[in-house]
């Protein structure tokens, strides 16, 4: 295990959840939202990114007195062994399910706009022994993977938004309400789970240097994630208007399909590469969260060697439901669905046992002397 | 021992070689013909069209000139298709190589298949293909789409991409014709409140000496006399679609005051004649540009709801045909002033009133203002843009303002000449 044995630093870190959570805007996360809240799905992010704040932010409060377990021990922990084991077993398969139905997305997304011709299960295969590959290597490895493209991956990305907004209408985004403010607040309170991967984080916390960069990267990634999806929700409706936003199946790749650079117009060659690599990231992160939480579930030390089992679990779950173009994108919508309350309420609970217990008068007063 | 492990190890990495090669969609330059331009037309059997392809020779015109010197710049190939995607095979009976629309920058539909109904159908299957991409003009010719094709030939720019690229480019910038990407066709056709404007061309031009038009931008393609050995086809007007149907023309001017009242429009550089208010035996050319955005003040409570649209524009006077130079004298200048507001204002009311009682819908842009007015999309849907806007009072006013009067704004009079 000397591979996984090194802390990563708040550089890394931070630059993991950007690419893994900011790469939710280029896939059909945004589609999902404009189903229900058309154009005013931006107005819905805002909510869920204040809502999302409460249960990070107990999160972040119940590890400040445990630094040194992670989310499986602190479930356990918290709400005694048989509780906590069912609870961190149902994350697992949240987790699990979250990497296939994601990238059985991404393959739909590359087979569907960039590689008709080629059959999907060899681009998943190619994918998942990319990530497989760079989950076995480990954290360290991946965090700095994120690091070294995060500014490419931002500036790439930030151009393809800029040259959309060039060509869109402001005016597009009226009316503001969109359907209405009871559709806006219910989309904005049963897809909430678009920022789960924050609750997932719980799983690498002892391996980052100091509980200071947890809190402190979540954070600054938080801040720079949720602008970065809010503006490319209103440049998708200034871009494509509210008809055409609920037909289109992955606006992002729309939009870089269409929008020219000066002379140069198949500009989405130029942006796919970049594209793959977040996503690589993404799902390397996926891979290692699921490897890790198997392994402190199941007390498998030497996780590394479920990594062949795990890939070809997730290929072939992937590639199985019969017309993936439909039931996938349903499936994730449901996922997010079911995910929401409980990425709500059970840092609540966390915390709220961790005080019962009085956990936190215990740092106070360590703190003191 | 490390060492072998080593090589054990490279050996495997070989396989992922092949990966590099890109998998099944690997195709080289030399399997593929480009089509630059698609034709739709009317074919005899119901759920079929005519489609033409225009073919690009890469060959041809560029450096590699020693191959392919006799061999025609473009070809063209008409088969009758369901659409554009199972044509990609039915043309592959007369041509040798994989097709690829990677290149295509126009699709061109006659006017006969433009007004059926149908004809929307055909043209969503290219939101299916990914390789048809948004920035595709659509372009509506008087005649067959496939005529067009045969008869267009360029004396200069003879490889097709880069024509229709200049041509709709330059066109659009002047305001001559309209921008008509399917990007904004889709947009506009689901939203449903506005008119589409496609671009009109044609290669038939009028024999008949009557049926010429007398201002020189005021026709719709093929009205227009150009002598000398040019090429033989037009690029002139709009044709306006109405829920993804073609309804009705608009001339070239007519397209220009759409352009400018509308602000998603980028039109940039207009050259045009106005009647000089000193004599009327002669025109004044100006250069129109527009200041800013137009300001459209509505109020959709009342009825019939009512528009204030205010142009900003600001007029460079280019020429004195009559000599009197206004430049000099402050009255004379609001005289111009006043006499162009005029003009300009009964121009644009003229195409309002055109839009209202003949198309019955507006290819302004102005319901996107009324967007604002409303809180959500029911209300606004219930509001019913389309409906009500025959109906509005709408005026239009010019917020004029002088720019430059040519590179030497004094000439001498007339009189001081002659006499």
């Amino acid at each position: 295990m000397k591979q996984t044995e090194g802390k990563i630093g708040i550089r890394e870190y931070t630059a993991i959840i950007m690419l893994s959570v900011g790469t939710k805007l280029t896939d059909d996360t945004p589609t999902v939202l404009f189903n229900s809240a058309k154009n005013s799905a931006w107005i819905s992010l805002i909510l869920i990114a204040l809502l999302s704040i409460v249960p990070i932010w107990f999160l972040v409060k119940v590890f400040s007195v445990h630094q040194d377990k992670n989310l499986h021990d602190l479930n356990v922990y918290l709400f005694g062994k048989v509780l906590g084991h069912i609870i961190s077993v149902g994350m697992l398969a949240f987790g699990f399910s979250a990497l296939v139905l994601d990238s059985a997305i991404y393959v739909d997304i590359i087979s569907s706009m960039y590689f008709t011709k080629t059959p999907s299960i060899a681009i998943y295969v190619v994918l998942v022994i990319v990530c497989g590959y760079g989950a076995k290597r480990g954290l360290q490895h991946i965090g700095s993977t994120a690091w070294l493209t995060l500014f490419y991956l931002k500036i790439t990305l930030l151009f393809a938004l800029a040259f959309a907004f060039y060509k869109g209408n402001t005016k597009l985004i009226f009316p503001l309400w969109g359907p209405g403010y009871w559709e806006i607040v219910k989309t904005a309170g049963s897809k909430m789970s678009i920022f789960a991967d924050f609750y997932y984080l719980g799983i690498i916390a002892p391996m980052i240097d100091s509980f200071k960069s947890f809190k402190k990267g979540a954070f600054v990634a938080f801040a720079v994630v949720v602008p970065e999806i809010l503006l490319a929700l209103m440049i998708y409706v200034m871009l494509f208007d509210f008809t055409s936003i609920e037909v289109i199946s992955y606006p992002f790749h729309e939009m870089i399909l269409y929008i020219s650079i000066g002379f140069l117009t198949n500009v989405e060659t130029f942006f796919l590469p970049f594209w793959l690599v977040a996503a690589f990231v993404r799902f390397a992160f996926y891979f290692y969260l699921v490897l890790i939480l198997f392994g402190a579930i199941f007390k498998i030390k030497e996780y590394e060697y479920l990594v062949p089992v795990i890939s070809i679990l997730v290929i072939f779950l992937g590639v199985f439901p019969k017309s993936a173009a439909f039931t996938i994108p349903g499936l994730r919508e449901w996922m997010l669905t079911i995910l929401s309350p409980m990425f709500f309420l059970l840092p609540c609970f966390m915390w709220l046992i961790a005080k019962v217990r009085g956990d936190f008068k215990n740092e106070t007063s360590a703190q003191k002397n | 021992m490390k060492h072998q492990l080593k090589k054990i190890k490279l050996l495997l990495a070989l396989p992922f070689l092949i990966i590099l090669t890109g998998c099944w969609d690997q195709t080289g330059l030399d399997d593929q013909v480009f089509v630059i331009g698609i034709g739709m037309d009317k074919a005899e059997e119901k759920g079929k069209i005519n489609i033409t392809y225009l073919i690009a020779n890469p060959e041809v015109g560029s450096s590699t000139q020693a191959s392919a010197n006799n061999e025609e710049a473009m070809m063209t190939v008409t088969i009758q298709a369901s659409d554009f995607i199972s044509m990609r095979n039915n043309a592959n009976s007369v041509i040798a190589r994989e097709i690829s629309y990677d290149l295509l920058r126009v699709i061109l539909v006659s006017e006969e298949l433009a007004k059926e109904e149908e004809f929307i159908r055909y043209l969503y299957t290219s939101e299916k293909d990914r390789e048809i991409k948004r920035n595709v003009h659509l372009v509506v010719t008087k005649e067959k789409a496939e005529e067009f094709f045969k008869k267009n030939s360029p004396k200069f720019l003879s490889r097709p991409h880069k024509f229709y690229e200049n041509m709709i480019g330059r066109a659009i910038q002047v305001g001559i014709v309209p921008n008509s990407e399917l990007h904004q066709f889709f947009r506009i056709t689901e939203e449903d409140a506005n008119a589409f404007l496609a671009i009109y061309a044609t290669s038939d031009i009028e024999k008949e000496k009557n049926k010429y038009r007398i201002s020189e931008n005021d026709a719709v393609a093929g009205n227009v006399k150009i002598k000398g050995e040019t090429n033989n086809s037009q690029f002139l007007g709009a044709a306006v679609f109405l829920e993804g149907k073609m309804i009705g023309k608009m001339t070239g001017v007519e397209n220009r005051i759409v352009m400018l009242l509308n602000d998603t429009s980028d039109v940039s550089d207009i050259l045009t004649v106005v009647p000089d208010p000193f004599d009327e035996d002669y025109q004044l050319t100006v250069r129109i540009t527009k200041r800013q955005n137009t300001e459209v003040v509505m109020d959709v409570n009342s009825k019939p709801p009512r528009i204030h649209a205010t142009l900003p524009l600001t007029i460079d006077v280019l020429t004195d045909p009559s000599m009197s130079n206004p430049v000099e004298d402050k009255e004379k200048i609001e005289e111009v002033k006043k006499s162009f507001e005029r003009f300009l204002e009964e121009k644009a009311m003229k195409v309002v009133t055109k839009t209202q009682e003949e198309f019955k819908v507006e290819p302004f842009g102005w319901s996107l203002y009324a967007r604002k007015e409303f809180k959500t999309l029911r209300e606004y849907m219930d509001f019913d843009w389309m409906k009500t806007y025959p109906d509005m009072k709408i005026d239009v006013d010019i917020n004029l303002r002088f720019g430059k009067f040519g590179k030497q704004p004094k000439t001498p009079s007339y009189e001081g000449i002659r006499d």
